[in-house]
Parts: structure tokens; C-alpha cells; sequence
């Protein structure tokens, strides 16, 4: 038996499905119901899969925390868990690093089922916990050498350190250093086992943007080592700097899932044009007349929604054509932000701030 | 088991701990002020003057005349007692530590010594044998004024001699019964407060989460925490005891009985605090709830005074306390010398150790509900 993704070509969830491989079956969407046609393809060709997570749930007394959530990490690349406090992403995360017990699901990492399986691929995976502090007495050397040695095949210790740019720092005791610095100790040490899965639980809260730049840098360089990265994230920046893969998770569902052009063409607002200081109501008549959703804003200004960036000189050769000037435009795209807040009816920094 | 994680992780808990000036200073200079402290209080260092019970049985200008060259010294300050005490008695129900008894015809007796060579007097000098720095004090100081006195009588021929007497059976000083206590008391404080920064601030800085991860076992981080532990009390004993043996000239017997009981208490109070640590997640909180536990236990189970000397309703919650069966057992074991005793105690301290280490290992988790 092996198991086979099915993504819903109306609402994009994920569903999974068990079967025998190379059978093809008519399948439904949990949520929408939408049917659709699968083939169950190979374990080899499953090759690929770091994360497959499978119905997973979670249920504290009367409140569901994590619910029936199904998505998979491909080997390689960045996945950014996103969701403000309390969605439920630091749940997922634990369950699938084994640390909390799942109420049901499955979850299987690089094909290895954990209920059964997870001290196995202890040496293969590594973590960095959400707020996580190492020994306060440890310099940045005894600290990597000291789990290092707590792994069968340690990576060498000086690469870690060149590679994460701590040479200068390697003698200081771990209480001495700065937030940011603490947080590239906490990456450098989920390398120290050169593992091939890295989870990093909410690597920039509360950092300042400098240090939390710096740490971006180290979190791409991984990529570029060929790790794949599963990182849980209420900041939307960084989900959108970093990632290749998005899962947005709100109220312990998934609401969507896709790389960020995906996400943006599915869920976001149409591209805003916006005109400054122009004949606005003499600007807006002929711009709706050829088309355009206009809106102004009373004191000259224009706003103008267009589908696509290469509609800006139609807009403006329109407004040539009609001899109305203006001071300037500005061109605002859609963002993860804008997504969210479609899906969900709330700003991600206000929900996170809740 | 992989005992070369357990190793590593035993010899980085050192090297951590000793950077730690204020946990060195607590675990081990912290014992040895008390010592000293306790050890002066108790032994009577420092004291200006010193009390000396005096029962004059003959009560005549003689006998007084020997009372006023005592507090002619000025450095006594006499106490009468009334002849119709009886001394035993009087010192029990008194808590009397230092008292001489002037016997009755040592006026008559004097007379007859400038006519009899042979007829001397004896009084009789009650000590407490645990008090030995006073002793000594009072000792050099009677015989001082015994010698002036039969100097004038008799050119020095000893006419008035002093014969001594314990107050107490047992011929041991304080320290050697504060000794094992602040052994007891030290392995109890670092293995409750071990463990529990082990189990709430590594819970909460997610070192514990990521231990989970890698691939060092609960019970080899436990068994390497342990050892760690182990290491501590018995460095902490030997400093006790070297300070006990070297500033105090206690005399200490290390045996079998001795280890196991230092080895079980470790094993007991860590329990304690894996205990507090798995139901107290905020470590000030847990601080503050070892420190409930164990400061009364310190007071209570006959660390620096002898549950004795207690009340009655005192005594008995005193019994129901592990850390009273660990200084028991270490003054039997270490001091007096009584291994039946040290048998028992060590006994109890080993169901004590039993019952809170596997409660304390069962109860500690790193795993999340």
C-alpha cells in the first residue's frame, strides 16, 4: 500500500489517500467535496518526500488545536508553517518532531513512520525549539561540541562555525552573546549532526530586524546545502523571503497552501496603481469608462486595481491620451498579508498581536 | 545504554558547574561558614565571659575566700547554687554545662592539712565535654587559681585538687555532631536544587525538547545526571570532613555504611526535587517550593541542634523526615561508631531514596501531553 497525495482543483486542500500502486481512483475533497482522479504512484517515486503528514489532529479536552491537517515537504526545499500565535503551528511541529502524541494521523518523516520508527531517524533530523536558550555556561564551541558528540556521524565542528559565521565569536560563554547571535547557535547547532531535515520553531521571535536578517542569511544558506527546512513562522516577511512552499494554518486548519506566487494569484487582491495628485474625477470617469475598477480618495489621488504590472502603461498612455498629469504613481502588489486577511477576515499582525 | 553519552554528558556538567562561582560558593564555601559559624556558636569561641556554676557545700569564709579568687579572674561570672540541690539533678534540669562543687569540711580540712601532710581536698568540676573550647577555658582557669591557692597554703604541695566530672555520658563535642548534619543538609540542598533546574529551566529554555531529538536517552541522561550528583556530594563530604577533621580535630569514620548512606540521599533528594520539578513548571516557583520543603527540613530534622532537645509534637514530625534518618545514620556511621543504629537509619534512608527516585524518574517527562 502506499499513499498518494490528491490536491482539490477548486479550494487547493490536501487530501491523502491509500492504495496500491499504479491503481487509479475516484476521490473526493475532504472539505469541498470536489471529486477528482488519482493514480497511487510508487514508494520511488515518493522518493522525494522529506514531511508527509496525514490527518493529523489534535484535541485538548473541548478544544481542537490541531484538525485533520494534511500536507507534505518535498526534500529540499524551505516550508514555512504560517499562522499567527496560537493557530496551532508549534502543536504540529511538536508532533511531528514526536514530542507531543497526536490524537490521530500520521505522520512520516523521509518515509519513516515516527509512531514506530523515530529513534531511527533521530541522527537524520534536528531541531531548533521555539525560544530555546543552551547552556548559559558553554561557549559557542563546548555548546556544538557537546551535542555534536551526542550524535553517531558529528559534522565537523570548525565547518559549522566558518559556515555560520561564529569564528569570532566560538570562546564567548552562551549567556554573554546577543539575541541574534543566540538564534545563529541555534541554527548552527541543528547542523551539528548534518542532518537532512531542520526544524526551526519561530527562529526570529523577538529579534530585531538586523539580527533577524542575519539569521534569514543562515536560514537560506541552508537551503543552498541541499536541507530541507521546515520552519513555523508568524511573520509573514519571513515566510515570504524564505520560503518555497507555504502552508498557512489558522485555528488549527490549513486554509491554504502554495509557494507564494500561488498563494497570491489564488487569494490575493489585483495589483493597486496608484496616481497621485491628478484630475481625479475627470481620471476616473475615463478610466471606468475603458474598464478599470477606480476608486479615489478624495484629495486628487487615484487608485486604480489592475490584474497584472504590464497594465500600468495602458493605464497611463489612457490618461496621456486625455491630457490629465499627475504628480507621480506608485505600484503596490499583493502580499502574503493581503492573503491572509482574505482568507480569514483578520491582518496576521493582529491576530499574532492577540 | 551508551555509556560514552552518559560520560560526556557527566564531564560537561563539571566543566559548567564550575563556572558557576555562586553555585561553588553554595555548595561548597557556603557549608564550610556554617561550619565555622556554628562551630564557634556552639563551641564557645569568642565569648567574653564564661559562666561557671559554683555549690558551696561548706559554706565558710574559706570556702568563700576560694569563690572570691574565681572571681577575682574576670573572667567568670559565678552562679550560686543552693545546697539543697541535689548536683545531678540540679545540672539535668538546668542544662548546667560548667558547674564546681566546694564539699562540705573543706574549711575543716584545710586546718588539718598545715598539720597533716596528707589530708587533701577535692572539689569536683561538672563539664560538658561537648563544649570543649570552653573547657579548656575554664580548666586553665580553675587551675590556675588551685595553684596560686596552694602556693599560699602550702608552698605548692597540692592541698585543694580538682576532680572532673562529665555532665553528659557521651564524650563528644558539637561539631562532631554538626559535621554529618551540614553533610546531610548539602547533599540534600544541591541534589533538590539540581534537579529541579534540570527539570523546569532546561523544560523551559526547550533543552529538554531538543535532547528529545537527538539520540541520548531519558535514562542515560538521567544516569549521567546522576553521576554528576553522586560527584558533588561526596566532594562536598570530603571538604565537610576535611574541615571538621583539620579546624576541629573531629574524629571521622569513613565506611561502607557512610557511602551508601551519602549515595542514597543523593538518589532521595533528587527524587524530591524531579518531583517538584514535574509539578511546578516556573522555576522561581520551584525554587521557592524546595526551598519550603527543604529549609524546615533543616531546622527540623536535627541539622544543627539535637531533635532532643525539642518539643515532643517537634520530635515526632522530626521522625516522619528522610533528612533526620541521614544525619542520624551519618553521626552513627561517621562519629559514634554505632553501625546497628547506622544499619536502620541507612535502611530507612534507602526506602526513603527508593520510593521518591523511581517516583521522581516515572513523573519526569520530556515528552508533552
Amino acid at each position: 500500500m502506499s499513499e498518494q497525495r490528491f490536491k482539490c482543483p477548486k479550494c487547493g486542500a490536501i487530501s491523502c489517500f491509500n492504495g496500491n500502486c499504479g491503481e487509479t481512483k475516484i476521490v473526493s475533497c475532504a472539505s469541498c467535496h470536489v471529486q477528482g482522479r488519482i493514480t497511487i504512484s510508487s514508494q520511488e517515486q515518493n522518493g522525494n518526500v522529506a514531511i508527509e503528514v496525514s490527518h493529523l489532529k489534535k484535541v485538548y479536552g473541548d478544544l481542537i488545536a490541531v484538525n485533520d491537517i494534511t500536507f507534505t515537504v518535498k526534500k529540499g526545499e524551505i516550508f514555512a508553517f504560517l499562522g499567527p500565535n496560537g493557530a496551532g503551528k508549534t502543536t504540529t511541529v511538536e508532533m511531528i518532531e514526536s514530542i507531543r502524541k497526536p490524537t490521530a494521523g500520521n505522520i512520516k518523516l523521509l518515509g519513516v513512520d515516527i509512531k514506530i520508527g523515530f529513534n531511527r531517524i533521530k541522527e537524520r533530523i534536528s531541531i531548533l525549539p521555539q525560544e530555546f536558550h543552551s547552556f548559559e555556561r558553554f561557549t559557542i564551541r563546548e555548546t556544538l561540541t557537546y551535542f555534536s558528540k551526542l550524535y553517531k556521524k558529528p559534522a565537523n565542528i570548525d565547518d559549522i562555525i566558518d559556515t555560520m559565521d561564529l569564528r569570532s565569536h566560538e570562546k564567548k560563554l552562551y549567556r554573554n552573546l546577543s539575541g541574534g547571535l543566540k538564534q545563529r547557535v541555534g541554527v548552527a547547532l541543528s547542523l551539528v549532526n548534518d542532518p537532512e531535515i531542520i526544524f526551526l520553531d519561530e527562529p526570529t521571535t523577538g529579534l530585531d530586524p538586523k539580527a533577524r536578517r542575519e539569521v534569514w542569511q543562515v536560514i537560506a544558506n541552508l537551503r543552498s546545502k541541499g536541507k530541507t527546512v521546515f520552519l513555523t513562522t508568524h511573520y509573514m516577511e519571513e515566510a515570504e523571503h524564505l520560503a518555497d512552499h507555504i502552508a498557512v494554518i489558522h485555528k488549527g486548519k490549513i486554509i491554504a497552501e502554495g509557494s507564494l506566487q500561488e498563494l497570491i494569484s489564488r487569494y490575493g487582491e489585483k495589483t493597486s496603481l496608484f496616481i497621485k495628485n491628478c484630475r481625479s474625477e475627470e481620471a476616473k470617469r475615463h478610466l471606468e469608462e475603458k474598464g478599470f475598477e477606480v476608486r479615489s480618495s478624495g484629495n486628487g489621488d487615484i487608485m486604480v486595481k489592475i490584474d497584472y504590472k504590464e497594465k500600468v502603461l495602458e493605464v497611463l498612455s489612457e490618461l496621456r491620451h486625455k491630457c490629465i498629469e499627475y504628480d507621480g504613481v506608485d505600484i503596490r502588489g499583493s502580499n502574503l498579508e493581503e492573503v491572509f486577511l482574505r482568507l480569514t477576515g483578520a491582518r496576521l499582525t493582529e491576530e499574532a498581536d492577540t | 545504554m551508551n555509556l560514552k553519552i552518559v560520560g560526556i554528558d557527566f564531564l560537561y556538567n563539571i566543566r559548567s558547574w564550575t563556572r558557576s562561582r555562586g553555585t561553588v560558593f553554595w555548595s561548597l564555601l557556603f557549608p564550610v561558614m556554617l561550619i565555622f559559624l556554628f562551630g564557634a556558636i556552639f563551641s564557645g569561641i569568642g565569648e567574653g565571659k564564661y559562666s561557671l556554676h559554683v555549690q558551696d557545700l561548706d559554706n565558710t569564709d574559706m570556702s568563700q575566700g576560694f569563690i572570691d579568687l574565681l572571681n577575682s579572674t574576670g573572667v567568670l561570672n559565678i552562679k550560686n547554687v543552693t545546697t539543697d540541690d541535689v548536683i545531678t539533678e540540679y545540672i539535668k534540669q538546668h542544662n548546667i554545662k560548667n558547674l564546681i562543687v566546694i564539699p562540705q569540711g573543706y574549711k575543716n580540712d584545710l586546718m588539718r592539712s598545715y598539720v597533716d601532710t596528707s589530708v587533701t581536698v577535692n572539689l569536683t568540676y561538672y563539664f560538658d565535654p561537648t563544649e570543649q573550647q570552653t573547657n579548656q577555658v575554664l580548666r586553665s582557669v580553675i587551675s590556675s587559681v588551685l595553684q596560686g591557692l596552694n602556693m599560699q597554703i602550702s608552698q605548692g604541695r597540692t592541698v585543694v585538687a580538682m576532680q572532673e566530672e562529665s555532665t553528659i555520658t557521651e564524650q563528644f563535642g558539637f561539631i562532631d555532631f554538626f559535621i554529618p548534619g551540614m553533610i546531610g543538609f548539602t547533599i540534600m540542598q544541591q541534589s533538590i536544587y539540581g534537579s529541579i533546574e534540570r527539570n523546569t529551566k532546561y523544560r523551559k529554555d526547550g533543552i529538554l525538547r531538543k535532547l528529545l531529538t537527538t539520540p541520548i536517552t531519558r535514562s542515560e541522561w538521567i544516569l549521567a545526571k546522576m553521576l554528576f550528583m553522586l560527584f558533588l556530594a561526596f566532594l562536598s563530604t570530603s571538604v565537610a570532613i576535611g574541615v571538621g577533621v583539620l579546624a576541629f580535630g573531629i574524629n571521622v569514620n569513613i565506611n561502607l555504611l557512610t557511602i551508601g548512606i551519602i549515595i542514597a540521599t543523593s538518589f532521595l533528594f533528587s527524587g524530591v526535587g524531579m518531583i517538584i520539578g514535574r509539578f511546578v513548571k516556573e522555576e522561581e516557583t520551584a525554587d521557592m517550593a524546595a526551598g519550603a520543603i527543604s529549609f524546615p527540613m533543616m531546622f527540623l530534622a536535627g541539622t544543627f541542634f539535637a531533635v532532643e532537645s525539642m518539643p515532643a509534637f517537634l520530635q515526632l514530625i522530626a521522625r516522619a523526615l528522610p533528612l533526620f534518618y541521614v544525619n542520624e545514620g551519618l553521626r552513627n556511621a561517621m562519629i559514634y561508631m554505632n553501625q546497628s543504629e547506622a544499619l536502620t537509619n541507612a535502611g530507612i534512608v534507602l526506602i526513603f531514596a527508593a520510593i521518591f527516585f523511581i517516583a521522581g524518574v516515572v513523573l519526569t517527562k520530556w515528552k508533552e501531553d
